[in-house]
């Protein structure tokens, strides 16, 4: 199967060697022979890949599988590893190929330095441009970092301030509370109680009184309604002296 | 023959098989019809199965890719892709068999969840693509991407090998597989 493909691919590259003499074709016949080698050519490589692949499967069927059974999950793992092996493998061909391409890159340029005039070459230019493009960038970086700083300051001083009102509304709360509690505890002290109690005596005796006086006026069958002192004594049966509470 | 193997015949020059399996007939013809008219420089050859086995009279090609057609309105799509995938060789899993999950756009009609597509193409290590292949230009552009898909597995693409291109479609899927 490989020695087919291998035979396939030099009869094509003898082809295309062949096929590359004659280039002079004239108007549409032109294309048909690069058509033709494009073709070939793109045969080729696709021969190249495929047998790389048999290749590959020729190699992955030598390897010998485990015999012992193991359980699903112990696969899975297996299988995660070895693609993790696989992932390392790329990324280290990967990183091997850009040093590769980064010397490849140096090289080249120091040749082209030796050779050209060091003041006037377009790539001087680019240099410059690209040395006052970062300065620029750098002045812009700082200025942005000093009103950062700044704006840090500013909400810095922010939080001074709320924590100070803060304290302050505490303090007022706290205060009122204070006076709150005074009054209800100063309402419910017995001070307080004895002189409501007086208080209640005194205008019941009053009261006493007042009946008193207003019975010994309408007993003695004066004519109370002229004078106005009498008529006041008298009239005040209707102010129930108690209610004052 | 019972068992599809993925390298057991030598490949056409300058040829790319696909097979499309599904029971969606009419869906699979019109992917293939968009696939053909896509631009390519190899030749393209589009098979359509209903499910695996194949009758084995037939001289067909090498199959380069399986496409694994699943209509998430018909549970009987699923049950057929199932039992056609205990048909195919465990050697074709490596980057040469892919799922395309349709109707995903209807979600009324779904009766098939998209776990259960995912943690199918997931147990087979397959890349797993969604499409509404009644819509034309999603068809089109899911057309374009089987072609590129196709050329690679058929090794038309140097230095990129169908288990490559597994590889690169992988690392994107399994983080969210984890949370499920």
């Amino acid at each position: 199967m490989e020695t087919q493909s291998e035979e396939q691919a030099a009869a094509e590259a003898a082809d295309s060697r062949g096929e590359g003499e004659p280039p002079q074709v004239a108007g549409p016949q032109a294309a048909r022979p690069e058509d033709r080698m494009a073709l070939l050519l793109r045969v080729r490589a696709q021969t190249k890949q495929q047998l790389l692949e048999y290749k590959s499967m020729v190699d992955a069927n030598e390897e010998k599988t485990p015999e012992q059974i193991m359980q699903e999950k112990q696969i899975e793992a297996k299988i995660e590893e070895l693609e993790k092996e696989i992932e390392e493998a790329k990324i280290a061909f990967e990183m091997k190929k850009l040093a590769l391409d980064r010397m490849q890159l140096s090289s080249a340029l120091k040749k082209h330095m030796e050779k050209i005039n060091t003041k006037t070459s377009v790539l001087m230019d680019n240099m410059k441009q690209i040395l006052s493009l970062n300065k620029s960038v750098m002045k812009s970086q700082q200025e942005t970092r000093d009103l950062e700083d700044k704006l840090l300051d500013v909400r810095k001083k922010r939080l001074q301030l709320k924590q100070a009102s803060e304290r302050k509304l505490l303090e007022i709360q706290t205060e009122k509370n204070k006076q709150k509690d005074d009054l209800g505890s100063m309402e419910n002290s017995g001070k307080i109680k004895t002189i409501q109690q007086n208080l209640e005596m005194e205008i019941q005796i009053t009261t006493v009184i007042q009946h008193v006086f207003q019975n010994l006026i309408l007993g003695s069958k004066a004519n109370w309604a002229e004078d106005s002192a009498l008529k006041e004594t008298v009239l005040q049966l209707e102010k129930n002296l108690t209610m004052i509470q | 023959m019972s068992v599809l193997r993925p390298l057991d015949k030598l490949p056409g020059l300058n040829t790319a098989t696909i097979l499309l399996v599904g029971t969606e007939d009419a869906l699979l013809q019109q992917l293939a019809e968009a696939m053909l008219k896509e631009d390519c420089t190899s030749e393209l050859k589009v098979h359509l199965a209903k499910s695996l086995p194949l009758p084995s009279n037939v001289n067909r090609p090498r199959i380069d890719l399986i496409v694994f057609v699943v209509n998430l309105h018909s549970k009987h799509s699923l049950r057929n892709v199932e039992e056609s995938l205990h048909h195919v060789d465990a050697t074709f899993f490596l980057g040469k068999v892919s799922f395309l999950a349709t109707g995903a756009g209807q979600e009324s009609h779904c009766s098939i969840h998209r776990n259960t597509v995912m943690k199918l193409a997931h147990t087979y290590r397959s890349p797993l693509l969604f499409c509404d292949l009644e819509i034309e230009d999603f068809r089109a552009a899911m057309a374009q991407r089987l072609v590129r898909m196709l050329q690679i597995c058929a090794g038309h693409v140097p230095s990129v090998s169908a288990l490559n291109l597994l590889s690169l479609l992988q690392s994107s899927e399994n983080p969210s597989l984890e949370d499920l």
